[in-house]
């Protein structure tokens, strides 16, 4: 994923090409009848109406300027899981390393449903009927202009950390990984003898270890080393294996009121970088003899 | 001399607001003190400089830190424990009379064999992140500097790695999240250590680390709350370290913050907020990053919000450094299968070679498992995580991750290959581990190449460089051999992995071509080539690696021969030679023999006292013999040792004729010249003739040329250098070429290049590419590859044992006795003749009754213009040219340079305070060290003072003078392994026993005494009368030097008087 691909994207369609579970949920907003409604809500969610947005627990609290002077106060929640049910999925997330795998890497998995399925029960909302929702504004239609807007803002959060539908859902992160951690356990529990044995040798080794510091009074003080042949001519790299230019983009949901902030705050980076870059390398050639 | 440390501080504690981490500067002198007791806080250490000596002395040495403020510190370090006897008590033999005290130990002191760990309060100078980065910059990335600790290294190669870091742009900002609910929250600039190489070095510091570095703990004021703390206030006076156990945590977060400190500085201080156009909280976060202290001014909400997605952002690279990270390990498939198996393991980062296998990880608790000695918690956590990000690099691993606790996959060749050509590194990259079979890492070592066996041709002596040899090679892939059609039936296959006598190898076109290309036209192969091939590893011949050499019998033994990997074959001592060589000296002679019949030049630098002219001598008696020697040697060395040289050649090869190229007779003209070198073997002649007379010694057809002290030359500018590497260069018909010296010249980069091109010219090429190619890289960043390049290529060209070799110390005597002949300066002479004729006369016209004291006042006198004519003439402070007028001087100078160079400590003794006062302010000016003296005018206490640095302070002085009655009775000076007796005292008893301060039991060096004796004057003679153990001289071993006295006018004179004829 780069970073010209998420600006085009925001002024043509949208969010654009996205992680797979970013743009399900964006064609879940999209299949919104009333497309009018929508476009005013994309708006408010551009043009920064919405001044806050917090997940506290399983509800999103969010504020929208609207037209009067106080910003209305917008709640979004969807159905949670029961104990049972949750009890089903981690079940079956723990049967596939992959799972755990991903979301600790930051990844939705793709058939991250079917964890789900034996419950009846889903991750993602299936329509915009599931996504529950209040707000203060005297509109009465549901969802209203501002509640669309946090639709919006939410597919952004849900790039930033995947864990928030979980959390949504009833888990949160915490919970969920030491969940699995217990119920990979189960799955293995067999074997546990074997740990403890090798927990009591390696204690003595530690205490051996201490003993060496305490013999020789040369560690204090020695150090022989050549410099390491790497750093004897420092030359900046040619490749662009930059930190700033390989991180790629901030998982953050850029504020569409400035929609080239991102990509100016990186780019100023990416010239930072070659500026010290080449000033380093001045300041490692300028060694006294 | 002060030796300077530096103490990483965590937290500074001068600004409680602003808890800023900095650097502690501090330095210690050694100095007589009492042990301290132990007290409820922490002792002030006694031998540390106060903040306001340590800044004027950095002053002084000009590195002073341009900002730094006076602080005080707490530091654990070892110390010693001892018990001592109260002085002030006055009842005695009561139990209170012995006190128990402590003193910290200083870097390089002898350790007792336990120490402890105490808390010392020191006063110094912190220095802020910023002005570290700074002020390591400009330090020697070597150690040069004897005022610098070791750990200063360490600071200095950091710094430099953070330079590295920066001109790589590894790094990323991020959010600091404060601990403290009232503490601000910070913009940070974080070293990105996503690279293996990165991550590796920085193992390598954590392991090297002195543990000084990171020694100081939290300083406890009396006041202070921390004073509260537990484990003082429950047994505030016993608790008699309370700190000891908090050292050994040894975290590899120390260094990385270290590390993040620095680059934070570098990278903070240039930064600017750019543009304005930007989110609000962007802007805030650029702004703290471009601020002094990075603080962030964005609600709680925002902040959290940014961290958590520029920490995502960071980890997406490279997570948080854990003791422990995913690794896969690729094994080829066994027999006719034909998929490979992809292991999931769990790898120490600390050491590679330490991992656990994913079963280990499952089978484990959630807390933690062990991998060797490393304690890893959540280690499903890590593994799991590395597999998800493993993943979007390589996704085949998909297939593997289906089940609850997988452990190891298989992949297809297809996959494998993939797996090893690009995934691995790109894995890597990310922080994950790869293991490869060995035949598949990387490395010149698995290419296609070839081996070589290899020998001399029959009837060959391999004298000769240029000769071809019987040799024959064999392919050979990932370390398995291969035979031509092998590879023609392989090189068919179009996979790239191919499977060879069950080893998997990669086929690269490129080998093949370089294979083809050799096929066609087979090179020969020289002695020259081989010798190149075997000196240093990973060598090519045609582009082809060549993984292995086998010499046969003949050719390996000249191979060994060279780059001395075997001691050279001894020869035994020549006809003609009046002495016996020692068995380390007939290998030197084997040795020289060698490097002649190999018609290259040969440095002998020996150890002092080992006798390089005994086998120099030998060494050309033995050419004599063999009639080898057809035209005359020129050998050039210092003026104040030609005498030396002369003696020597007397005694041990009366059977070389020797001519000395000195003085105002000497020859003028090339005609002249030539004459006095009829039927003559060696001319000898000083450097500064060789300079002088330069076009007459290039117009003499020599045999070859050998110089003394070559270290002489060591300035390739100087004009007697340039004026000795004209003679060498103007020899014709393989002549001889060989320099002696005693100091450590391999080490010295810089003066190799004259003595090189001295000996072999050709070996390391014009000054210019010596300076760009290694100088440079050796002396200013201290690259050890260039160094070990360098010695490979100059090894085989010098011979330099130690007193202390294994091989040596058998075969030396415990003392050495050496007689340093030196001759007279003219001003000596003439002031020598003076007195002797106005003495004598007055002598022999005195009466009887005061004849005595004449007498012996002439002696002294004379003994005294040996010495120095300053002495004579009663100056007492020393003039300009105050080498140049005393030849003793001269050569002792010369000799201190090897004492001091080979770190060896000395004893000098005189009987004349005067000229030992006039040493003292000598040597200390010309060598910018400290030389105590020792002589009936010092205190007790002085004394004291004196021998306890000499014997105990790690970097005390090396050279002590010592008046012969003062010091010459009682003391163990143990750690001086040199004794001279500049002047003599005519009793060998006497003498003997001011070197038995030395030669003692303790005494774990051979001891060498050296005695100067001045040629011709009273000091041969008597010296003579000794040796010969005539009448004479065995009163003087009675009775001093009265008898002295008692010589008839006559006999005195013969005594005295300058004898003229060498």
């Amino acid at each position: 994923m780069n970073k010209t691909e998420i600006t085009t994207a925001l002024s043509r369609k949208g969010l654009g090409e996205q992680s797979w579970w970013v743009e399900q949920w964006m064609e879940l907003i999209n299949s919104y009848r009333y497309k009018k409604r929508l476009e005013r809500a994309w708006g408010y969610a551009r043009e920064g109406n919405v001044t806050s947005i917090r997940f506290e627990g399983r509800r999103v609290h969010a504020r929208v300027q609207g037209t009067e002077e106080k910003p209305y106060k917008v709640k979004l929640w969807l159905d949670v899981l029961d104990d049972e049910d949750w009890n089903y999925v981690i079940d079956a997330l723990a049967k596939k390393a992959k799972w755990s795998a991903q979301l600790l890497a930051g990844v939705m998995p793709k058939d991250i449903e079917d964890a789900f399925a034996t419950t009846g029960k889903r991750l993602f909302p299936f329509n915009l009927q599931e996504v529950k929702s209040e707000c203060s504004c005297p509109d009465q239609a549901n969802p209203c202009k501002h509640i669309s807007a946090i639709y919006f803002l939410m597919g952004d959060q849900f790039k930033e950390d995947p864990f928030i539908l979980f959390q949504l859902r009833g888990k949160d992160r915490n919970t969920l990984l030491s969940d699995l951690v217990e119920k990979r356990l189960l799955l293995n529990q067999d074997n546990k003898e074997a740990t403890k044995n090798s927990k009591n040798t390696s204690s003595i080794r530690n205490y051996a270890y201490q003993n060496n510091i305490m013999s020789s009074p040369d560690l204090w003080w020695k150090y022989k080393s050549a410099l390491d042949d790497e750093l004897v001519v420092i030359t900046p790299s040619t490749e662009e294996t930059t930190g700033p230019s390989i991180a790629g983009a901030l998982p953050f949901a850029s504020n569409p009121k400035f929609p080239e902030s991102q990509n100016t705050f990186i780019r100023d980076l990416v010239s930072y970088s070659q500026v010290q870059a080449q000033k380093a390398m001045l300041n490692a050639m300028a060694i006294k003899t | 001399m002060s030796l300077l440390h530096a103490t990483w501080l965590t937290q500074s504690e001068d600004l409680p607001s602003e808890k800023s981490p900095v650097l502690f500067l501090w330095a210690d002198t050694w100095q007589m003190v009492n042990p301290k007791k132990p007290e409820s806080s922490p002792s002030p250490h006694p031998y540390t400089l106060s903040s306001e000596e340590l800044r004027i002395w950095l002053e002084k040495k000009n590195i002073l830190p341009k900002e730094s403020i006076n602080r005080t510190a707490c530091l654990t370090l070892p110390s010693k424990s001892s018990l001592q006897t109260k002085t002030t008590h006055n009842r005695k033999n009561s139990e209170g009379d012995q006190e128990w005290g402590i003193l910290p130990l200083l870097a390089g002191e002898t350790s007792p064999n336990n120490y402890e760990l105490w808390p010392w309060k020191i006063n110094g100078l912190a220095i802020s992140p910023w002005e570290v980065s700074q002020w390591l910059t400009q330090l020697p990335l070597s150690l040069k500097d004897a005022d610098f600790s070791e750990e200063i290294l360490w600071w200095t190669h950091l710094q430099r790695w953070s330079l590295s870091l920066i001109a790589n742009g590894l790094w990323l900002p991020q959010i600091e999240l404060s601990k403290e609910e009232s503490k601000h929250h910070r913009a940070r600039w974080v070293p990105l250590l996503n690279q293996e190489d990165e991550r590796k070095r920085l193992e390598e510091f954590i392991q090297k680390m002195p543990l000084v570095v990171m020694c100081a703990i939290p300083w406890r004021n009396k006041n202070n709350k921390s004073s509260n703390n537990e484990s003082e206030s429950k047994n505030p006076s016993a608790s008699p370290n309370p700190i000891a156990s908090s050292l050994f945590r040894q975290d590899r977060k120390v260094v990385i913050n270290v590390l993040k400190e620095i680059i934070d500085a570098q990278l903070r201080e240039d930064f600017e907020k750019q543009t304005k156009d930007l989110d609000p909280l962007l802007s805030a976060w650029q702004t703290a990053l471009g601020s002094a202290n990075g603080y962030i001014d964005l609600c709680d909400e925002d902040i959290k919000r940014l961290e958590k997605a520029t920490s995502n952002w960071k980890e997406a690279l490279y997570p948080n450094l854990k003791d422990a990270k995913t690794c896969f390990e690729l094994v080829p498939p066994i027999e006719d299968d034909t998929l490979w198996t992809l292991h999931f393991l769990l790898q120490a980062e600390s050491n590679p070679a330490l991992t656990i296998s994913a079963d280990k990880v499952w089978e484990a608790d959630s807390n933690s498992v062990e991998i060797g000695e490393i304690k890893v918690t959540h280690p499903s956590e890590i593994l799991l995580e590395g597999l998800g990000r493993a993943l979007k690099i390589f996704p085949a691993i998909e297939r593997g991750l289906e089940t609850p606790t997988p452990q190891v996959m298989q992949l297809s060749p297809a996959e494998a290959f993939v797996f090893i050509k690009t995934a691995s590194q790109q894995l890597r990259d990310n922080g994950i581990g790869v293991i490869l079979p060995k035949s598949l890492s990387k490395g010149v070592s698995s290419r296609l190449g070839i081996t070589i066996k290899a020998e001399l041709k029959e009837r060959s002596n391999g004298a000769k460089p240029g000769e071809n040899l019987d040799w024959s090679w064999d392919l050979r892939i990932g370390g398995i051999d291969l035979t031509l059609q092998e590879l023609q039936i392989l090189g068919k296959k179009k996979s790239p992995l191919i499977n060879h006598k069950g080893t998997w190898i990669e086929l690269r076109p490129n080998d093949l071509k370089n294979v083809e290309k050799f096929l066609c036209n087979p090179p020969h192969l020289n002695l020259d080539e081989a010798l190149t091939l075997t000196s240093t590893q990973g060598n090519s011949l045609l582009k082809l690696p060549v993984h292995q050499f086998t010499p046969g019998p003949r050719l390996k033994s000249v191979l060994e021969q060279y780059h001395q990997q075997q001691s050279p074959e001894p020869i035994a001592d020549p006809e003609g030679f009046h002495g016996q060589l020692r068995p380390y000296q007939q290998r030197g002679l084997g040795w020289l023999t060698f490097l002649y019949y190999f018609h290259q030049g040969a440095c002998l630098a020996d150890d002092m006292g080992l006798g390089k002219t005994i086998q120099l001598l030998a060494f050309i008696q033995q050419l004599k013999n063999q009639g080898e020697l057809k035209k005359p040697l020129l050998l050039i060395a210092p003026t104040s040792v030609l005498t030396n040289w002369k003696r020597e050649a007397i005694t041990f090869t009366p059977g070389l004729s020797l001519i000395e190229h000195y003085g105002a007779n000497r020859a003028n003209t090339v005609e002249k010249l030539k004459k006095s070198l009829q039927e003559i073997d060696i001319c000898i002649t000083s450097y500064s003739l060789a300079c002088r007379d330069n076009e007459l010694f290039k117009n003499i057809n020599w045999q070859g040329v050998v110089i003394d002290e070559a270290q002489a030359i060591k300035n390739s500018n100087a004009k007697q250098s340039i004026a000795i590497r004209e003679i060498s260069k103007g020899l014709k018909h393989d002549p001889l070429r060989i320099a002696l010296t005693g100091t450590p010249i391999e080490n010295r980069i810089s003066e190799l290049w004259a003595l090189m091109n001295f000996l072999n010219p050709k070996v390391l090429g014009e000054e210019n590419f010596f300076n760009q190619r290694y100088k440079l890289p050796i002396e200013h960043y201290g690259d050890i590859s260039s160094l070990k390049d360098l010695k490979a290529r100059v090894g085989p060209f010098i011979l330099r044992r130690l007193k202390t070799d294994k091989s040596i110390i058998s075969d030396l005597p415990n003392k050495i006795e050496l007689n340093e002949w030196v001759s007279l300066s003219k001003e000596q002479e003439s002031l020598y003749k003076k007195t002797v004729e106005t003495n004598l006369k007055e002598i022999a016209s005195s009466p009887l009754n005061q004849r005595h004291g004449k007498t012996l006042g002439l002696l002294t006198r004379l003994k005294q213009i040996c010495n120095h004519p300053a002495l004579n003439l009663k100056e007492t402070e020393i003039n300009n040219n105050f080498l140049e007028r005393s030849s003793k001087l001269q050569r002792l100078n010369q000799i201190l340079e090897e004492v001091f160079e080979t770190n060896d400590r000395a004893l000098l003794f005189t009987q004349f305070t005067e000229w030992g006062h006039l040493l003292q302010s000598y040597l200390m000016k010309e060598w910018q060290v400290e030389v105590p003296f020792l002589h009936g005018g010092s205190s007790k206490i002085q004394r004291q003072e004196m021998i306890d640095r000499f014997q105990h302070d790690p970097r005390g002085p090396k050279l002590f003078l010592l008046s012969l009655k003062a010091g010459g009775l009682g003391l163990n000076l143990t750690r001086a392994n040199h004794v001279f007796h500049i002047d003599r005292w005519w009793n060998p008893a006497v003498e003997n026993q001011a070197t038995d301060r030395a030669y003692r039991i303790g005494q774990t060096k051979s001891v060498i005494v050296h005695k100067f004796i001045t040629t011709g004057s009273i000091e041969e003679k008597i010296n003579q009368m000794i040796f010969e153990k005539s009448q004479l001289a065995e009163n003087i071993v009675g009775s001093g030097e009265n008898w002295l006295g008692k010589l008839s006018v006559d006999e005195l004179s013969e005594l005295v008087v300058l004898d003229n004829k060498e």
